[in-house]
C-alpha cells in the first residue's frame, strides 16, 4: 500500500510528462492523484496546505522546466510559495520533505515516474509517515 | 451544540430596544450600508427564531465596538457567532482570505498527534526554566512571520521582546513545544468543532506540564484562554495574564528599569486588549515609563479605538480596507513616528493596508510591537 501522494501539475511540460508516461505504459501507483491547473501559479501555500489538512502524506507540484513556463514569468512565484509551505511544513511537524517541486523537460514521461517512485520511497521510509497515517485513520 | 432559546437567553438579544447605536458606531456600517447591526439581530429573531440572516453575517469584524455602546449590554458579537455556526453547519460556503491558509493550519493543529516543530526561532539567550509552573504562551507568532513574510511585518520579534522582558525582571516561565493556537478565529467564524479541538489539545498540553499560570503577548491568545476556555472546557483552572499585566506593576522599580528611547508613538488598542478585556492603561502607563518617549493619543482612543479593519482572516475587502486606511491616517494625524500596538494581527491588517498604498504617505508610519519596542529600551545588562 503506497502512501497518498497529490501532484498539482501544471497545463504544459508538467501534464505532458504525465500523458507521455500514460502513453507508454510507465506505471505509477494509483495512490497518486493528479490535479491538473493552468499554471502553478495557481497553487498557493493554502492549497497545499489543503491536501495535507485532508489527509494526503505527501505533495508534488509539477511545473515547467525552469526557464520554460509557458506563460513567460518563470518559476519565481511558486518557488516562493513552495518555500513558504515547507516552512510552514516544518513548524507543523509534517516536515518539509513531503512537498517537492519538480520541474520537469516536457514530454519526459521517463523521469516523471522516477521522480514519483523516488518521492515515494523517500517518505514511506520517514517515521513520521506513520504518525500522519495515524491521524488519518483517527480522522476517517 | 448550540440551543437557540440558551443562545437568546446568554446574548439578551431579546432586549434589543432597536435603538440603533450600535449600527451608528459600527466601523463597518460606515463604509457598507448592507451591514446593519440591529437589522441582523431583528431579522434573525423575526418568524420565532428562523427568520432570514442573509450574507451580511459574515461581514462582522468583532470589534465589539456595539457592545460597548448597548444600553442593554445585548451580547451581538455572540449572537452573530451563532449564525454563523448556523449557517455553516447548513453549508454555508466561507470565503476566507490567504487562500484559506490559517485555517488549513488551525485545522492541521488541532489534530491529536500532532507534534509541532515551532521553537526554532527561539534565541539562545532567552533564560527558560523548565520545572516553572507558568508558561509563556507564544500563539502564532511563528506561523504568522513565515506566511506573511513578503509583508515584512516580523511578529516572532515582539515575542522575542516579552521573553527578553520577563527574563531582566527575572519571572521565571517556561515554552510549551507544542501548543496550539488558540482557536479564536475558528470560534469567531462559528467553526466550534475546530475550535474544541484546539482548546483540548491546548488543555492537554498545560495538564500534562503542569502548568498553573500563563502569560502571554498575544492579545487574541489572552481573552480568548482567559474567557472562552472557561465557557467550553469543563476542567480549565489556569490564571492568565497578559504581558502588560505583568510589566506594568513593576516597571520603575529595581525589578525592571527602561532606559530611555527619543521618541514620539501613539497607542493602538487591539479589540480584544482594549473592549474585550479592558487592559487599556498598563500598556500606556508602560509607554509613559520609557523616559524621553512622548505617547500621543488618536482621535478614537481607548474604547472607541478604531479596529485594524478585519478579525477572523475572512471576508476581508474594500470595507475593510476603508477602515485600515482610516486608522492609519489617525496615526499619522498624531504626528507620531511609530504606531505601536500589542497585537500581531494588528500589524498584520494595518502592513497590508499600508502596502496596498505605498505611494500614499499619509499611510506610511512604522508600526512597531509593544513588547519588541519596551524591549529595545531596556540598558544592556552589567555583569555581576
Amino acid at each position: 500500500m503506497y502512501p497518498k501522494v497529490l501532484i498539482f501539475s501544471c497545463n504544459w511540460d508538467g501534464w505532458s510528462c504525465i500523458e507521455t508516461a500514460t502513453s507508454s505504459g510507465f506505471r505509477y501507483p494509483a495512490s497518486v492523484k493528479v490535479v491538473r491547473v493552468s499554471c502553478l501559479s495557481r497553487i498557493h501555500t493554502g492549497l497545499i496546505l489543503k491536501a495535507f489538512e485532508f489527509g494526503v502524506e505527501g505533495v508534488i507540484l509539477l511545473g515547467c522546466e525552469p526557464g520554460n513556463c509557458h506563460f513567460g514569468s518563470d518559476s519565481e512565484y511558486i518557488i516562493k510559495e513552495y518555500k513558504k509551505a515547507q516552512n510552514i511544513l516544518e513548524m507543523l511537524g509534517i516536515w518539509k520533505d513531503r512537498l517537492a517541486l519538480v520541474q520537469l523537460t516536457a514530454f519526459d514521461g521517463h523521469q516523471f515516474v522516477t521522480e514519483v517512485m523516488k518521492f515515494l520511497d523517500e517518505i514511506e521510509q520517514r517515521p513520521v509517515s506513520r504518525r500522519v497515517r495515524t491521524a488519518v485513520s483517527e480522522l476517517a | 451544540m448550540f440551543d437557540l432559546q440558551r443562545v437568546i437567553n446568554d446574548t439578551k438579544v431579546r432586549l434589543c430596544l432597536d435603538c440603533g447605536k450600535c449600527t451608528a458606531v459600527c466601523p463597518v456600517t460606515r463604509y457598507d450600508a448592507e451591514f446593519n447591526p440591529r437589522l441582523v439581530v431583528q431579522g434573525a429573531l423575526s418568524q420565532n427564531g428562523y427568520g432570514p440572516v442573509g450574507e451580511t453575517i459574515w461581514s462582522c469584524i468583532s470589534c465589539n465596538m456595539c457592545m460597548e455602546r448597548c444600553n442593554y449590554n445585548v451580547k451581538f458579537t455572540d449572537f452573530i457567532r451563532y449564525l454563523r455556526y448556523k449557517a455553516l453547519v447548513e453549508g454555508a460556503e466561507v470565503q476566507y482570505n490567504h487562500g484559506g491558509t490559517p485555517q488549513a493550519i488551525m485545522h492541521i493543529m488541532g489534530r491529536k498527534d500532532t507534534k509541532q516543530n515551532r521553537l526554532s526561532w527561539l534565541p539562545g539567550d532567552i533564560k527558560i526554566d523548565k520545572h516553572s509552573d507558568t508558561a509563556f504562551f507564544v500563539g502564532c507568532a511563528p506561523y504568522f512571520d513565515v506566511l506573511f513574510s513578503d509583508l515584512g511585518v516580523k511578529t516572532i520579534e515582539g515575542t522575542k521582546g516579552a521573553l527578553a522582558l520577563l527574563n531582566r525582571a527575572q519571572i521565571p516561565f517556561t515554552l510549551l513545544p507544542n501548543e496550539r493556537c488558540c482557536g479564536r478565529d475558528l470560534l469567531v467564524m462559528g467553526d466550534i468543532e475546530g475550535f474544541l479541538a484546539l482548546a483540548r489539545a491546548n488543555l492537554n498540553e498545560f495538564k500534562k506540564q503542569g502548568i498553573k499560570n500563563i502569560i502571554t503577548s498575544c492579545p487574541e491568545g489572552y481573552y480568548t484562554l482567559k474567557v472562552d476556555y472557561p465557557k467550553f472546557l469543563e476542567n480549565w483552572d489556569i490564571n492568565v495574564r497578559h504581558i502588560t499585566e505583568v510589566i506594568a506593576p513593576i516597571v520603575g522599580t529595581d525589578q525592571l528599569v527602561l532606559g530611555r528611547l527619543n521618541q514620539r508613538v501613539t497607542y493602538h488598542d487591539a479589540c480584544t486588549l482594549g473592549r474585550y478585556s479592558r487592559v487599556f492603561d498598563q500598556p500606556r502607563h508602560i509607554l509613559n515609563s520609557i523616559d524621553g518617549l512622548e505617547l500621543v493619543e488618536m482621535e478614537d482612543n481607548r474604547e472607541k479605538a478604531l479596529c485594524c479593519g478585519a478579525s477572523p482572516w475572512a471576508f476581508c475587502g474594500s470595507v475593510n480596507k476603508q477602515i485600515q486606511k482610516e486608522r492609519l491616517a489617525q496615526a499619522a494625524a498624531t504626528g507620531a513616528d511609530i504606531l505601536v500596538t500589542a497585537c500581531p494581527k494588528c500589524q498584520i491588517h494595518l502592513r497590508c493596508a499600508q502596502k496596498d498604498e505605498e505611494s500614499d504617505d499619509i499611510h506610511q508610519i512604522e508600526i512597531r510591537d509593544l513588547s519588541a519596542f519596551v524591549a529595545q529600551s531596556l540598558l544592556p545588562q552589567e555583569v555581576s
